[in-house]
Order: structure tokens, then sequence, then C-alpha cells
């Protein structure tokens, strides 16, 4: 039964035993997944889409908490990751920052941002909230087209992480040589995995505590929200802010992964495609976030394939999503979820 | 509150913890390498290097923008397949069939990544021949060359390819800087125009020739009157032809994408301002920029490396007829242009080394026999030259004009040093 | 001179404006529906060889078919919690992609084949099991228009190809005479007129005919203009006919004056919207407003500042910015008053 004794309970992280057993067999499959990989033959295939399908998770994890959580709208999320990837790029490259820390940094800068974007989207909603989150992302790229110390339009070539070095060796000592050349996915999934990990588990905690219930207030409706003593400037620019830092922690990661970045890759496409990710995954839900970005990368990937118009089956399978299940992917988990509690009835 | 501190003080935590940790990895800094290979590269493994030839196949990959706002460069992969087909109708090389997969980027760098991830480890193909964008290609660069898989004929001429040596990747298309250097020295020499202004888009492609003319206009102790720049988004240039027009040029330098110049030369039309137009090989397609400026192209200047696609040249009509036999019928929208015969160009130097491999084929082979070609000709490109330090195979351009809807050729080849 | 792009910006604007007022939807296929417009055109007059006469009036029919036409596939089902028509859709969906896996190399992985297929199953059988449908929210429905962008976008590269054509023209967009300082050519003028004389007959049908005061009263309160006898569904369907008849002018005018191919409509489509909200979502001439200052503030950046062309979009979008920071409803918008 779902009956709650106390206020711990219901903020708990895992309400029921089943849900840690499962919670704890993900990350087992985690940890194996990599030495699985490096079993079978064109494993790093694999660890480079899961290794994207993370980094696109931070980011829709990041949306939705401003999209999802609190109501608003965002078509420049490009541009977060952008700053997020390119301070990455900067710190790790000029300032010979530890990658873990440059991270952190980077992140913040890019809540930074946020927050400055925060604060003219108090007043704004709807499309003009959104045709001002799309200024900022374009502005973002133009700025760092111009910048010739960000490399201009001619793009930024960014090491692997100090961590793949170490890698390499080790896959060297244990397995082949040949199998260390792929040592660079293989670090960059150490890198990636327990981020995502750890920042999902933050931003589920966060959804459930004071700050998260304020959110979900504002989204519901912001005049009662402020009636109750929501203070809507502090917790929309701290939506924008945490949503920022999140897909700055991403971009950074992003800048790893690509190993070379340019402005022209940011642009309003990925913007609409976080968005799709978090609509079409399930808006209001860290999971719909995981199964948002799951799908649209996947897609995206097994579409290089076909070879007409793989838009129309993209556009497609959109469409029919919605359509049919209007909360997403994640509704229909739920719908799963209802059935196999109430079954037989 | 307490918690959020929690998560934040453990992540900083294991920050300072990793940081800490082995400072072999900071001390690998990425060694720059000079232009020459600084000490001998362990040639791949034996089954490695035999990866993707199997007695009577040879497997090549190929990335192209099938879609997105390049489709219009998603016809040189389709130009490579035809080119193969008609080799392997000719009876393929020492018994083999050349088999191109090609995979759709849509000029977007992940998905070039996983693209090129799947063909190498899934499909396990021999080589990538072609593979268009700066960009997308850069984003494969370091990961083909740690994988020691050769790379023939990345369809961009961007210096980037040969700025660091690099043993498996060998480039055909002559940069951007040697265009420009042609296109400056066309119209200081020959066409005696001195005054000179230019159109570049804003990515690496149009900067990349910006810098050149500017760099060779400085030694002939001349400058640029006026460098406007485009975005790839841009659809008025009204703004832009006007700034050119006030700088009162006597010719105007392209280095932008047809769709542009056309707009450009259409709008330079309106406003009554004709200079004389010079361009880049990406605009050499004289039949289709015809078309598209509704015959405003004639006269305009450019320059090519390719033999035209509508010249008599011998291998050129055999290509054609590769096109209606296989191009039309995989596509029957598909052109005879520059962009689909720009597939033949990037995948003969291939085949020919293939050739000269012998049967016993494998990557090193390969790589080998390609290092041995010397100014050879017998392409619609001219003298391809590679060597154990040479990976820039052509700097040979001509320049051409357009004559009523066609390519006229106004020089012989030049090579630009 | 930036007027002349701006009028096609404010074509675009009008658009989705119109389509904003009856129902708060941002479509986001305007501009690919503008783009088909124009293909459609080019079907007529270049491939078919049809004379103006002929060619356009048909062409604006077609266009207003299409619109309505996808009101009504993908909108209407989703608004309606209707049933009949998203399982045509599904399975013709599916049965496509079947097509593309087993009969046309390179084709779909067979994989996701499955999954469709196991999802089109899946969906039937729910739809028959009598549940309460739910409808999808407003980002849900904006998430559809950018799918069925997609599918637009994808449909016309894969009908007419990557190569660039060119729309034969009433008017040359190049002869042009000059007026004092400025440069004017045929498709200028026709650009102006013509959106003027849209914008006039737009006002005056919104004001007069019985059709644009139903559509107001649809807007306002869909209940109340049922019980009035208006049909919701039919107003919703006509006024995305008439946005696709206002983009396919737009459509025609921006092909007029450049290469065709499916990326067309992009770039002015983004323009058209920032236009919109600039103007006021809600406001017929606000669109216009904002389109014609949209264009010429990037005309003036582009022309004055050094390297302008750079920053032309970037300066107009913080322009923008500041317009709505200090009027968040736009210039010409009503901030209405949301009661709790």
């Amino acid at each position: 039964m779902d009956l709650q004794k106390s206020y711990k309970e219901d903020i708990r992280l895992f309400k029921k035993p089943s849900a840690l057993v499962a919670f704890l067999g993900l990350i087992a499959g985690l940890i194996a997944f990599p030495f699985l990989m490096l079993k079978v033959s064109g494993g790093s295939y694999y660890i480079n889409a899961v290794n994207l399908i993370a980094i696109y998770a931070i980011v829709a994890v990041g949306l939705n908490i401003l999209v999802g959580y609190t109501g608003q709208i965002s078509l420049g999320h490009a541009g977060f990751f952008a700053i997020g990837a390119y301070a990455q790029a900067l710190l790790v490259v000029q300032g010979d920052v530890p990658v873990l820390a440059a991270l952190i940094v980077a992140g913040l800068i890019a809540a930074v941002f946020g927050l400055l974007l925060g604060l003219p989207a108090l007043r704004l909603e709807g499309p003009y909230l959104a045709i001002a989150t799309l200024g900022f992302g374009m502005a973002v790229c133009q700025i760092i087209g111009r910048l010739d110390f960000l490399g201009g339009r001619m793009g930024f070539s960014v090491p692997p992480p100090g961590l793949s070095g170490w890698v390499k060796a080790w896959l060297a000592h244990l397995y082949s040589p040949e199998l260390a050349v792929d040592a660079p996915q293989y670090a960059m999934y150490l890198l990636i995995i327990p981020i995502c990990v750890i920042l999902t588990i933050a931003a589920v905690n966060l959804m459930k505590s004071k700050i998260g219930r304020a959110f979900v207030a504002i989204r519901d409706s912001e005049v009662a929200a402020e009636t109750i003593g929501v203070n809507l400037t502090r917790y929309k620019t701290t939506a924008f802010a945490v949503s920022a830092f999140y897909t700055g922690i991403a971009g950074g990661l992003y800048a790893h992964h690509m190993a070379f970045i340019n402005p022209e890759s940011f642009d309003l496409r990925l913007s609409i495609m976080f968005l799709a990710m978090v609509v079409v995954g399930g808006l209001g839900s860290v999971l719909g976030s995981h199964l948002g970005a799951l799908l649209i990368t996947l897609l995206m990937f097994a579409l290089t394939a076909v070879r007409d118009v793989p838009e129309i089956i993209f556009g497609g399978i959109m469409i029919l999503i919605i359509l049919f299940e209007p909360l997403g992917l994640r509704g229909r988990w739920l719908k799963i979820k209802f059935y196999w509690k109430a079954w037989p009835f | 509150m307490t918690r959020k501190l929690m998560i934040i003080l453990s992540i900083l935590s294991a920050a300072m913890l990793v940081t800490g940790c082995p400072p072999k990895e900071e001390a690998e800094a990425p060694a720059e390498e000079p232009a020459k290979p600084a000490e001998p590269e362990q040639p791949a493994k034996a089954d490695a290097a035999k990866t993707g030839v199997t007695d009577d196949t040879i497997l090549v990959g190929q990335w192209s923008p099938q879609t997105g706002p390049a489709a219009l460069w998603g016809a040189v992969a389709r130009g490579t397949a035809a080119y193969f087909e008609m080799i392997n109708a000719e009876g393929g090389i020492h018994g083999r069939k050349l088999k191109l997969l090609i995979r759709d980027d849509s000029y977007q760098a992940p998905k070039t990544k996983a693209a090129v991830m799947e063909l190498a480890e899934k499909e396990g193909v021999f080589a990538f021949v072609g593979g268009v964008g700066t960009g997308p290609g850069m984003a494969v660069k370091d990961y083909l060359k740690e994988k020691k898989i050769p790379w023939i004929g990345p369809a961009s001429g961007s210096s980037k390819w040969t700025g660091e040596f690099n043993r498996y990747l060998f480039s055909l298309y002559p940069t951007y800087t040697d265009e420009a250097k042609g296109l400056v020295r066309y119209l200081l020499e020959t066409a005696k125009k001195g005054k000179i202004a230019m159109l570049y888009q804003n990515d690496d492609y149009g900067k990349e020739g910006l810098d050149a003319a500017k760099a060779e206009l400085k030694k002939h102790g001349k400058e640029l009157l006026a460098e406007v720049s485009v975005e790839m988004t841009d659809a008025d240039l009204k703004s832009h032809v006007l700034k050119l027009k006030q700088a009162k040029p006597q010719a105007v330098i392209l280095f932008v994408l047809p769709k542009h110049a056309a707009i450009a030369v259409g709008t330079a039309a309106k406003l009554k301002f004709k200079p004389l137009w010079v361009s880049t090989s990406t605009l050499s397609d004289a039949p289709l920029m015809h078309k598209i400026t509704k015959g405003l192209w004639d006269g305009v200047v450019f320059d090519t490396f390719l033999e035209l696609p509508d010249s008599d040249h011998p291998r050129v009509k055999k290509y054609r007829e590769a096109y209606e036999k296989y191009g039309l019928k995989a596509n029957p929208k598909e052109q005879w242009g520059l962009f689909f015969m720009a597939g033949f160009v990037f995948a003969e130097p291939f085949v020919e080394a293939v050739k000269r491999a012998g049967p016993d084929l494998d990557r090193e082979k390969l790589v080998e026999a390609l290092e041995s070609l010397d100014k050879w000709d017998d392409g619609i490109g001219h003298n391809i030259t590679f060597g154990p330090e040479r990976r820039q195979g052509q700097k040979a351009v001509f320049l051409a004009t357009c004559k009523q809807g066609k390519a006229v050729k106004l020089t012989d080849w030049i090579e630009i040093e | 001179m930036g007027l002349a792009t701006g009028c096609l910006y404010a074509l675009i604007a009008l658009a989705m404006v119109i389509i904003y007022k009856t129902s708060e939807i941002l479509n986001f296929s305007q501009g690919e529906l503008a783009m088909v417009g124009a293909y459609i055109a080019f079907l007529l007059l270049d491939t078919l060889g049809l004379p103006f006469a002929v060619a356009l009036p048909l062409t604006f029919l077609l266009s207003m078919a299409l619109g309505a036409l996808c009101e009504l596939l993908f909108l209407q089902p989703a608004r309606e919690r209707a049933r009949v028509i998203p399982l045509i859709l599904l399975w013709g969906f599916t049965l496509f992609v079947l097509y593309l896996a087993g009969f046309v190399e390179p084709g779909v992985p067979v994989s996701l084949a499955v999954i469709v297929l196991v999802f089109a199953v899946w969906m039937t059988a729910e739809t028959f099991s009598k549940r309460p449908l739910r409808k999808p929210t407003l980002l849900g429905l904006i998430i559809i228009t950018l799918g069925l962008e997609m599918v637009l976008y994808g449909g016309a590269g894969g009908i007419w190809g990557s190569s660039q054509e060119r729309l034969p023209a009433l008017v040359s967009d190049t002869a042009g005479f000059e007026v004092g300082q400025v440069y004017l050519s045929g498709l200028d003028l026709i650009t102006f007129g013509g959106s003027v004389l849209v914008m006039l007959l737009l006002f005056l049908f919104f004001r007069y005919s019985r059709l644009g005061i139903a559509m107001k009263a649809t807007a306002q309160n869909p209940l109340a203009a049922r019980l009035m006898g208006i049909r919701p569904g039919r107003i919703y369907s006509f006024t995305w006919a008439l946005a696709a008849l206002v983009g396919a002018f737009a459509g025609l005018l921006t092909a007029s004056a450049q290469p065709l191919d499916n990326n067309l409509m992009m770039e002015p489509l983004l323009k058209g919207f920032a236009a919109a909200v600039l103007g006021g979502m809600h406001s017929l001439a606000g669109a216009v407003l904002g389109g014609c200052l949209l264009g010429v503030i990037e005309s003036l950046v582009a022309g004055y500042l050094p390297d302008g062309t750079q920053y032309k979009s970037t300066v107009a979008f913080m322009i923008i910015i500041l317009v709505l920071c200090i009027r968040p409803s736009g210039l010409l918008g009503r901030h209405y008053v949301k009661k709790v």
C-alpha cells in the first residue's frame, strides 16, 4: 500500500524496496556493460552511443526541470550547451585545469548565464519567452563564432580527458593494444556515467525538496503560488540557473566526447531536439527525460542508414507518440506499471 | 538544503581526489606533431589491416549529407557509388568487387561520429573514401587515425587535413588556400584587375579563403577593398551587395555556396553593379549556376580541380554513361554535374592504389600504393602526387568561365605553390 | 529596402498569428507549408508548363487544401480525442516504414520497423479498449507541429530531390529601377503591394465577414461559439487553410528571388516567428509592424555596422528581447490578465 506515515517517508528516494533493488540492478548493469562491450566486436560503437545518450539525458533532465516542472519554455538550451562546451574546452586546454573541476566550473558559468536569462524571463511567457530564449541561443553561437580565442568559426579541438591515458595503459595491459585504441570511448564512459547518475539523483532529490515543490507550484498557477508565499523571482531564476547548470556540464562532457567543437553544431535544431526529448519522453519526470533522450538519440543513429526520408520517419514518430501518448513515454510506462499492479482486473 | 550541500561537497571532494591522482595523464599532454612523422609509427597489425577485404569484396565507407541543409552535396556519395558500380561491371579489381556503404549524417558531427564508428567497427570497412564537410570530418579524423583506417579524398578543401602529418589521411581536394591564391593571381596577372573585394561565407571555408586571399594580395602590395561575410542562413543579400558596391571594385571573389552566389549576382544586377565575378570550384557547375541565376552567370570566372562536367574528355564521357546507367537508376532525380562527378574524382586514386597494391591487399599496402602515385594523371583530376611525407595529392587547378550556360576552359592546369 | 524583406517576414508572422489567435498553437510547420506551396507552384509552372494565370490560383487552392488537411489529420484528433484518424495515420505510417524496411535498399533497420509495428498493434488494441483518451498539452501540440514540419521537409526533399531549382517568375527580381537612393525591382513592388493587400483583406475579413467573426468567436470562447452554432472543428481547419494561403504567397515571393530547395523557408520562419512575437501574438497589425521593423533593423545593422552582416540577426533578436522586457506582450499585444 502507498500509505505514508511521516514526512520523511514522503521524500524518501526509494519508496519501496523493489525500487531500490531495481536501481542497484541498474547500477550493476552499468558497471558490467563496458566489460561486456570489451568482448563484443564493435563494442566501442555501443559505448559511444551510450555516452552520447547519457550526455543528452543530462540535458534533458535539466530542461525538464525548467519546462516540465516549472512550466517555462526554452528554445535556446543549445546556447547553454555551447557555453558549457566552450568553457570546458578553454579551461582544459588553455587553463590546464583538471577535467572534473573544469566541468563544475563550466556548469557554474552556464548557470550564471541561466540566471541572466532568467531575469527577463520573469515577465515573459509562452511564445514571448520562446523567442527570448531562442534569441539567446542564437546570440551565444554568433558571439562564440566571433571570438578568435575560442577558435572562431574554425572550431576548437579538445583532447580526451587525462583519464584516458590511464584507461589506455590499463586496457593495453589487461586486454590488448588494439583495444587500447578505444580508450577514449571507455574513459568517457567512466567519466560520464557516474556524473549522469549523480546528477539524476540530485535532480530527483531536488524535485522532492522545497525548491522542487516551489517549481511545480509556479507551473500550476503562478498567482496561487505567489499567494502562498513562493517568491516567483527567486524560484524562476533558480530554475533557469539549475537547468543551465545541468546543460552546461553536459556541454563540457560533449566537448570531450566529440573532441572537436564548432559554433555551427549548437544551432536551433539542437535546441528543438532537446525540447522534443523532454516532451516525447514525458514532461515533469526525470525518468521521462532519460527515456526521451534514449529514444531520440537512438532514432538519430538508426536513421543514418535510411536513404531518402529520415526526417519523415523522425517527425512521424514524434507526432504519433504525442497523439497516442500525450504524457510521453513515461506516461506509457506508468500505464504499464498500473496495468501490472491492477492485474488481473 | 543539507542534501544538496552534501551532494555538492561530495562532488567537489571526488574532484579533488581524482585530480590528485596519477600525474602521468597531465604530463601526457598532446605532443605537437610536426608536419613530418616524428618517430616511425607502428603499422597496423596484420589482421586489423586486412579488415574489409574478402576474397570477392572490398568494403568501403562514406558519410554524406543526404538530407538536411547540405543535401546538395549528398550527390558526391551517390557519384562514388556509381563509380564503384562501373568498376565492378568491368570486372572489379583483382577479382574483387567494391561495395560502398553510405551513411547519412545530415552534416551533424555526432551523427558522423556514430556512422563512422558503426562502419568501422560493426561493418568493418576497409577504408573511407570522400566524406563531405570540414566539421563532420574533424569529428572523426582522430578516431580514424588512431584506428589506422585509411581515409582518401575528404570532400573539403580545408588545410586541416594536411596540417599535421597523418599517415592514413590522403587529401585530394586542393586547399581553399590554394584556390584563393589561384584566383588572386589570375585577377592580378591575367585579368589585370587590381581592385578586388570579397564575399565570403562565415565558416572555415570562407575564412580560410579570406585569409589566403589577403595574404596573396599583400605579397603584391595590395589589399581587399571590401570583405563582406555571409551567414549560411542568410537569404537577403542586399546589404551585402551594397557594401561591396560601395567599395567600387573591379572584381569580386566569391567564396560562398551556390545559393548565395545566385542571390548575390541577382541582387547585384538589380543594383546595377557589374564587377567581374570570380569564384571557387564549389560554384564551378556552370549549367547549374546558369539555371539558378537565370542566366546571369555568364562571364563568371571560376577555378576547378576536375574536368568540366560538360567537357569532351573521354573519361568524363565514360562517367556520364555510368551516371545514366547506375546513378539515374538508383535515384531518378539525380542530376549530372559537379557534385556527382566529385564522387568520382575523390575515389579514383583509391581505385588506382588498390590496383597497384595487388591481389594481396591490406591497409598498409594501400598506403604504400598511394604513396607511389607520382603526377598521376589518369583520372579527371591532375598530377596526383603522394609520397612518404606528402599527403596533399592535388595542387593543380584550372580556370574556366561560363558562356551561355556552358563552361569554357580559360587556362590550362596550373600548379599552385 | 529592408522593408521588402520585412514584408516577407510580416507575411509569415501574419500566418502564425492567425493560427495563434484562434488556437494558441505556435505553428512551427508554417515555413514548410510555405515551402511546399512554392514547390507546388514549381511543379505546375516548370514541370507541367502551365501558364501563370492557371498555375497561381491553383497553387493557392492546393496550399489551402494542404493546410486544412494537415490540421484535420494531425491537430484535430489531438484536440478532439478522436480515434479513427490517428489510427489511419498510425497504420499509414507503419506501412510506409515496413515498405522502406523491406523494399528499399538501404532502408530502415529492421529493428526499427519491428518496434513501429509493435507500437501500432499495441495502440490499436488500446484504442478499442474504451479507456478514456487524454488530450495532449499545448506543448504537445507544438511538438506535433514540429513533427509535421519535419515530415513536410523530408517529404519535399524526397519528392523533389536535393538539387536547387529556380521558380519561373512572373516579375523579374533583377531588372530594377532607382528611386532616389534606393533600388527597387518589380518583385519588391509586388511584395510591398501584395503584403499590404493581404493585410487589408485580412482586416476586412475578420471584421466584416461572417467567417471572420466566427473565427474570432472561436478564439475567445470555443464552447460559447459552439452554442451559437459555429463548428470549431471547421473553423480550425479553415484557419490553417488561411494561414497556409498567406504562407504560400510568402513562399512564392521568397522563391522568386532565390534558388528553390527544401531549406527555403527555414530562416524566414524563424524571423517571421520573431516578428510575430515582436508585434504581439494576438495582433495582426502587430505582426505586420513586427515584420517590417525586423526587416528594417536587420538592413540597417547589416548596412551601417562594419561586419554588420554577421550580426544582423543577433542584434535584431537582442532588440526584440529588450522590447519584450518593456512590453512583455509585444508592441501591439494586449496583455491578457489571467484569472485564477
